[in-house]
């Protein structure tokens, strides 16, 4: 008995013994992020995270290109009812602080802000390559400042975070006024075209990353929305200067066989990759062609109805103009893929034809591998010619504008147009040339305050529509989230 | 030991109630054995005098005499009954009392880490009666066991396989709030299906923080203590349970026909100014159309065969049972198949050392479908399902006329999803006994949890969403819990007044968890369901995550004269799902019993067997607080550019280093009443169970950049629950015809005393635009919040006099007469998120069941009832069914609609677009979840012993019996039994299941 007593108590005290290590479990699936930002690997790792929003449904997966609903272009069709019930309700002006399409227009970019705000933080003290170093910082800021333009766009002022908040900081910002946003973010795009390098310089998988480019016309755009019209002429010489030019066709800008094409400054990366799911927001497939494809039919992968095109918008293509059996499907259009179309197929008796992409390339709704533009060359053209229309250069203002005409088979702009007309020449322009891009509602909203884009709304009977709907209200639950939030007027 | 020492303090009982004494010779002994129960005198009762080859019986009368000596010892027994053994003090004529076995009294109640006889429990502990699992049609002891303790919730999801949900004294949390389950001594997250009713000896929840702190960070929101059965000393016995039934949906909510479905449709795109469709300008020709909810669901069998062997000597002993199970499920392509073994011995190996082993196996398939209830619902009724040459239609044309609901009972039928478990739970044990009274116990246990998961979906044209290649998605999952717990157990008696119990020792637990899955498009063919057939894009994804937990416990019972009860328990917890601050927490808890009818004063209060008050003081834990919370993390996933693949890494979710369990306080107090010579039985229990740091979300604003859906937790709000259990027992009547009531009613009142601060959790969103409950302190759990309504704008006027909803003149897409009148509760004349408050509470103020059970001859009848009372349900189906504001089929409801002045005054109009938001979260949707449900009603037969004996069998029993028989409740949905916090969104409703079957014995 007394040697069996002996080993069991000795049993007990290994049992009763150290267990420290026993209970350290690290997770196995992610980085420990006291331990990250050593090597140039986590460096470009943490810079290509700051990219990944903007794939995001909240963003230009969905979001981004639906403003052209509510700036009149096109109505929701989907599949009716509570489908983009949200998207409904912002094309009737009658959006409040709950709408979920707000809610993630200002979710959307503060998490790939923390991604730059991070690499901000942490890339510049790092001991790797300097010509790496610098064009990931310039990355960063970049996109810190797409992101921010997005925002501000849309709410006016926003909380403006910079650097990376821990748990101990206050993570209740009030809202920074609109002008020091805007500040950070031309502080942050000219740090970006002094730190990228031209978009010639990346190479394989590094194709498609911002460049200098990227970074110039977005601070002329910036400026162009502010009303510097003097700093905008420049930036987009020096784009021009860097040998950005139209594609001679039009839909090359929207076929995924053509990425990053000679027109484009930036735009948002899609593989098609179904590693994770559609609805996921690190889901690597674009949604614009299955969401936009006619409902119910097999012109596409998917095929969910959205973006249906009103009859107002289509009456605005002059005859010859390339671009409308490019961008539309209309009963008795060519036939998209060997599909024909119909015009039951839409409440409008229209479909977006310019983002479809066929099932040869695309063979699922959840593979689509189409890239959304961001910013191409003939936005900068256009820009130009309305600054320099705004300068009193209306005769200079003709060639740019010319350029983007040509390509889309329309003769060269009336001559000697007042200075009124011209501006309505560009914009009509601009509407018909960056169709469904989620650009229009920017054109609106900032053109004599706003007042142009709320005097078209009435024009075509939305007259819900007011001036204080050229600012989205602040999320309820993001207000429910932080007390300090203040409500834009009139929500 | 114990038996002596039960008779002992049953002797003394007697010998005080009944002195009797002579002062006569040893040798002839007479007497007379009785029931304790009733008084009855009880025949055929074996006497053995200990030691010696005399025997006898007792007569018709009760009445036995035998040849003894003073200090022999007598022993008692008859089948039914605990044996007592009487010691010869000299007297000659001896008055004995048997215990029925079932006397509660003298039940062993399983603790953890030890048992106790419920006479000695000082804390709140309740035992179910597992009896009458075997007549039950159910595959799932959780559903069995609804409605028989009190304080014990049980909410039971109706789909087949599925597990049921049990909260014990309320929401103990907004987080995880399951009890912790211990299957035969080993902490378990298998679900309850992994047993065989059948198998379940003993089902015991502890349910104050006195009892469960001996489980510790575990132990907050109750435990649930699971024993299978066991050998029994004696002849070989084997027995044979089977049941066969029939289920279908106990109550389907009524929709639109056709007809009635085209006219909403016309009305409300004429009032939303869409174009009307031209095929529906004759409603009337259209007729019923298509019923999309009776094509999804069926009447649907269900068999159950069990077969247990079991015997043992008093060196070994075996239970051995397998069982099939085969149910198929009321919604098409649904069902669940269980193969069980279990397979428990336990061997006195040498006179020191005595092994034991508990083993069950499980294997279980789950077709689950790719039903949707709600899309169904949905479902266009002037849709035919199939077209004429037997495909299945599709949704056509303008999605304002049509809908765009995928044809629900094509892709329920097309697709597949399937599930198969395997399953093994073991455990061995090694018991030693040192010195006496000293007992060392070893035991390891293993759970091994494989599961495999696999869907497919061929190709098929669906619209609008057609499955263009087929798919084929695979997952395998594996979980292994290792435990290895080791404990000294001390039990002595000092002097004759003193009975001491210690308990010291440690548990070491942990868990790995990982999977790997793949996917692959694009198949030849429907036969070859294998990844490799595909030849389409592959994807391949996997994920491991781990556990542990390290533990010192302790517990001290005390009884003084088995009047004077003292339980002292002490359990300290390392986790690893603890930050590195606070990596161990320590969990007291104390609790007292006084037998006041062991005391002197008391021996004349005849009509009372037996009277216990207890009290009780603890300190529990809820460790489920999700395995990496502490942790700096950063996810990996993916970018592209020119189409090339880049990975990225990204911070997701701020981290909270000091992460920690949950706390629970609970202070109970209980009286245990016996009465009336044990013909009632009656316990009541008062707690207060006070959690603190409870987790909740951090209120993560997004712009810190982290996620604002996937947010840390901190250990900052408070909540109370605190109720009154009360549950009686009664022998109404005894003999010939017996009637026996249970009946138990528990009331709880839920509170959240604080959150982190004063904005309140928004809960319940369902991938919806709103939330509909809301986590707020002062306020219950999940309370639901939103608008209040209050009737409809009869006319211009009205919708003119009153705050403003949607401004604008035009009816089309502004407020209107027909629409709901929100009540502008702020007096802002504007109607906007100020104007929500609390608009109901999930939580029901009482649980309640009764059964009564019936014995005639051989005939048995159970009748049991069981419901909730004060809770209100939100019927989120209602959100789009009785929007009138999409081309979505609505109920039948939706008929009573305003359609013009004093028209309805509770039904808003049909308008597309819904432009006054009448489908906001709003009191709209908010009904009364009350219900009395007459759970089952179950008539048996068991054969005569004497015609049963010649063809060589013990027992023989067959029954009819009925589950989910009716139910009395105002609710609108399909059934009232929805999640615990209390929405209704799709869920699969109730099952009524008829069933006859079979119990044998041999």
């Amino acid at each position: 008995m007394k040697i069996i007593q002996i080993i069991f108590f000795l049993l007990i005290a290994l049992s009763f013994g150290s267990c420290k290590k026993y209970l350290d479990k690290a997770p196995l699936d992610t980085i420990n992020s006291s331990n990250f930002f050593q090597t140039a690997e986590d460096a470009i790792n943490a810079i290509n995270g700051a990219y990944q929003p903007l794939q995001r449904p909240k963003l230009y997966n969905l979001r981004m290109w639906t403003s052209d609903i509510f700036a009149g272009n096109s109505v929701v069709g989907a599949g009716g009812g509570t489908d983009g019930i949200e998207t409904v309700e912002e094309a009737n002006f009658t959006t409040d602080a709950s709408n979920a399409g707000v809610l993630d227009l200002y979710r959307g970019p503060y998490p790939g802000i923390l991604s730059c705000n991070l690499v901000i933080k942490n890339v510049p003290g790092m001991n790797i390559d300097t010509t790496l170093r610098n064009r990931i910082v310039g990355e960063a800021k970049f996109l810190r400042a797409n992101y921010y333009f997005i925002l501000v766009r849309y709410f006016g002022d926003i909380p403006l975070i910079i650097v990376p908040q821990t748990p101990s900081d206050n993570l209740y910002p009030a809202r920074t006024a609109k002008a020091d946003v805007y500040n950070q973010i031309i502080a942050d795009l000219k740090d970006a075209i002094s730190l990228l390098p031209p978009k010639e310089n990346y190479k394989g998988s590094d194709f498609g990353r911002a460049s200098k480019g990227a970074a110039t016309g977005t601070l002329a755009k910036v400026y162009l929305t502010l009303g510097n019209y003097a700093d905008v002429v420049p930036l987009c010489q020096q784009v021009t200067a860097m040998g950005y030019t139209l594609n001679t066709n039009y839909a090359d800008n929207f076929d995924p066989a053509h990425k990053n094409s000679s027109e484009s400054l930036f735009e948002v990366q899609y593989s098609g990759n179904t590693t994770f799911g559609f609805f996921d927001d690190l889901n690597q497939a674009s949604w614009a062609s299955p969401f936009m494809g006619p409902r119910n039919t097999n012109f596409v992968g998917g095929a969910y109805g959205w973006n249906q095109p009103t009859q107002e918008f289509v009456d605005n293509y002059e005859g010859g103009d390339v671009r409308k059996d490019l961008t539309i499907l209309y009963q008795g259009c060519p036939d998209f893929n060997g599909n024909v179309y119909n015009s039951s197929y839409s409440t409008t008796g229209y479909n977006v034809r310019k983002f479809l992409v066929p099932t040869s390339v695309s063979p699922q709704y959840n593979t689509s591998p189409q890239d959304f533009p961001v910013l191409r060359y003939a936005d900068v053209l256009l820009m130009e010619s309305e600054v320099l229309n705004e300068l009193g250069e209306t005769g200079q203002a003709e060639a740019p504008l010319n350029l983007v005409r040509g390509r889309a088979g329309l003769p060269p702009i009336q001559t000697g147009l007042s200075k009124d007309n011209f501006r309505n020449a560009v914009l009509h322009e601009r509407r018909v040339e960056l169709a469904f891009e989620g650009q229009r509602w920017f054109d609106m909203i900032r053109i004599n305050n706003g007042q142009y884009g709320l005097d078209f709304l009435h024009s075509i009977g939305k007259t819900n529509a007011t001036s204080k709907n050229l600012l989205m209200p602040i999320p309820q639950v993001e207000r429910d989230a932080n007390p300090n939030l203040t409500q834009n007027p009139g929500y | 030991m114990t038996s002596t020492y039960k008779s002992y303090i049953f002797l003394s009982c007697i010998l005080l109630l009944f002195p009797f004494f002579s002062q006569a010779q040893a040798g002839l002994i007479k007497g007379q054995v009785h029931s304790k129960d009733d008084n009855t005198a009880l025949p055929g009762v074996s006497v053995l005098v200990r030691g010696t080859g005399k025997g006898a019986n007792t007569d018709a009368n009760g009445n036995f005499e035998i040849q003894a000596s003073a200090g022999d010892v007598l022993v008692l027994s008859s089948v039914g009954y605990d044996t007592a053994e009487v010691v010869i003090t000299g007297n000659t004529y001896i008055e004995a009392f048997l215990n029925n076995v079932d006397n509660a009294l003298q039940e062993v109640v399983v603790v953890g880490y030890g048992t106790v006889k419920k006479k000695d429990l000082t804390g709140a502990v309740s035992s179910v009666d597992t009896k009458d699992f075997a007549s039950l049609p159910v595959p799932n002891a959780g559903e069995a066991i609804e409605g028989k303790a009190a304080g014990v919730q049980v909410i039971s999801s109706g789909s087949p396989g599925s597990n049921v949900t049990l909260r014990i004294r309320g929401v103990g949390t907004i987080n995880d709030a399951d009890p912790l389950i211990v299957i035969d001594g080993v902490p378990t997250d298998a679900p309850l299906n992994n047993l065989n009713p059948d198998d379940i000896a003993s089902f015991d929840v502890l349910k104050d923080a006195s009892a469960g702190a001996i489980y510790g960070s575990r132990g907050a929101n109750g435990v649930i203590l699971i024993t299978t059965k066991k050998g029994a000393n004696g002849k070989g016995h084997l027995s044979f349970n089977f049941f066969t039934g029939w289920q279908n949906a106990a109550r389907v909510v009524k929709m639109l026909n056709a007809q009635q479905f085209a006219s909403l449709n016309n009305e409300m795109l004429t009032n939303g100014n869409q174009a009307i469709n031209p095929a529906f300008a004759n409603p009337d020709t259209l007729g019923v159309g298509t019923n999309w909810l009776d094509a999804l669901f069926r009447t649907a069998p269900m068999q159950n065969y069990s077969l247990a062997y079991s015997g043992g000597s008093d060196k070994y002993n075996y239970y051995v049972s397998g069982s099939v199970l085969d149910q198929k499920g009321i919604v098409i392509n649904t069902g669940y198949k269980r193969y069980t073994v279990q397979f428990n011995s336990q061997a006195k190996v040498l006179d020191w050392l005595n092994f034991g082993n508990n083993l069950t196996l499980t294997a279980d398939e789950k077709p689950s479908g790719s039903y949707d209830i709600r899309s169904t619902m949905a479902a266009n009724p002037v849709q035919p399902v199939y077209n004429k040459d037997g495909t299945y239609s599709n949704v056509t044309g303008n999605s304002l006329w049509y809908g765009d609901i995928t044809n629900q009972i094509g892709t329920s039928n097309i697709n597949q999803n399937n599930t198969k478990g395997y399953n093994v739970l073991g455990s061995i044990y090694a018991e030693i006994s040192l010195l006496p009274g000293l007992k060392f116990k070893s035991t390891a246990g293993l759970q091994a949890e494989f599961f495999d998961s696999k869907s497919w979906a061929p190709v098929y044209n669906f619209q609008p969403n057609p499955q263009t290649q087929a798919y084929l998605s695979e997952q395998f999952n594996k979980s292994l819990t290792y435990l290895w717990d080791n404990y000294f157990t001390y039990d002595k008696i000092i002097g004759s007044d003193h009975h001491l119990t210690l308990l010291a020792g440690t548990s070491a637990q942990n868990n790995k968890f990982d999977y790997l899955s793949g996917n692959k498009t694009n198949f030849p063919s429907s036969i070859t369901q294998q990844l490799n057939s595909g030849t389409g894009t592959a994807n391949v994804g996997g994920d491991a995550s781990e556990w542990a937990l390290f533990s010192y416990m302790g517990r001290v019972n005390y009884a003084y004269l088995d009047k004077y009860l003292v339980t002292a328990t002490l359990r300290r917890d390392g986790s690893s799902r603890f930050g590195q601050n606070n990596k161990y927490g320590t969990f007291p808890s104390a609790s007292a019993a006084w037998r006041v009818s062991k005391e002197n004063f008391f021996k004349h209060v005849n009509f009372i067997n037996d009277l216990k008050l207890r009290a009780g003081y603890g300190v529990t834990g809820n460790q489920n607080i999700g395995n990496y919370s502490f942790a700096s993390a950063l996810q990996i996933a993916q970018y592209n550019f020119n189409g090339n693949v880049v990975s990225t890494v990204y911070p997701l979710v701020l981290p909270n280093p000091g992460v920690q369990w949950e706390q629970v306080e609970q202070s109970n107090i209980g009286i245990d009443a016996t009465l009336f010579h044990n013909r009632i039985n009656l316990t009541v229990d008062a707690y207060i169970k006070n959690t603190s740091k409870m987790l909740v979300p951090a209120v993560v604003p997004v712009t810190t950049g982290y996620s604002s859906t996937i947010v840390p937790s901190i250990n900052a709000a408070k909540m109370q629950n605190q109720g009154i259990e009360i549950t009686l027992s009664t022998k109404n009547l005894v003999g010939a015809f017996s009637w026996n009531t249970d009946f138990n009613i528990s009331f709880n009142e839920n509170k959240i005393r604080s959150l982190n601060d004063s904005t309140p959790l928004f809960v319940d969103n369902y991938g919806l635009n709103a939330n509909f409950g809301i986590d707020q302190a002062g306020h219950p759990a999940n309370e639901f919040y939103g608008y209040v309504t209050n009737g409809i704008f009869q006319i211009q006027k009205d919708v003119d006099n009153h705050a403003v909803q949607q401004a604008g003149t035009d009816a089309h897409n502004s407020t209107s007469p027909g629409d709901i009148r929100f009540i502008d509760l702020n007096n802002d004349g504007v109607i906007n998120a100020g104007d929500r408050t609390y608009i109901g509470n999930p939580n029901p103020k009482f649980i309640f069941a009764m059964n009564n059970s019936f014995a005639y001859k051989g005939f048995d009848l159970n009748v049991f009832l069981q419901g909730v009372s004060g809770n209100k349900i939100f019927n989120a189906n209602n959100i789009y069914q009785e929007s009138m504001s999409t081309a979505e089929n609505q109920t039948a409801r939706t008929l009573d609609r305003w359609e013009g002045e004093g028209t309805s005054n509770y039904m808003p109009r049909a308008i597309y677009g819904d432009p006054n938001q009448n489908s906001r979260v709003s009191t709209r949707y908010i009904e009364d979840g009350s219900y009395m449900r007459i759970k089952n009603i179950t008539l048996g037969y068991t054969f005569p012993k004497q015609i049963i004996q010649r063809i060589r069998l013990s027992s023989l029993r067959l029954y009819a019996s009925c589950q989910n028989v009716y139910t009395f409740t105002n609710y609108s949905g399909f059934d009232p039994e929805v999640g615990v916090n209390g929405v209704d969104y799709s869920v699969y409703p109730v099952t009524r299941t008829i069933s006859v079957g079979i119990n044998l014995n041999l």
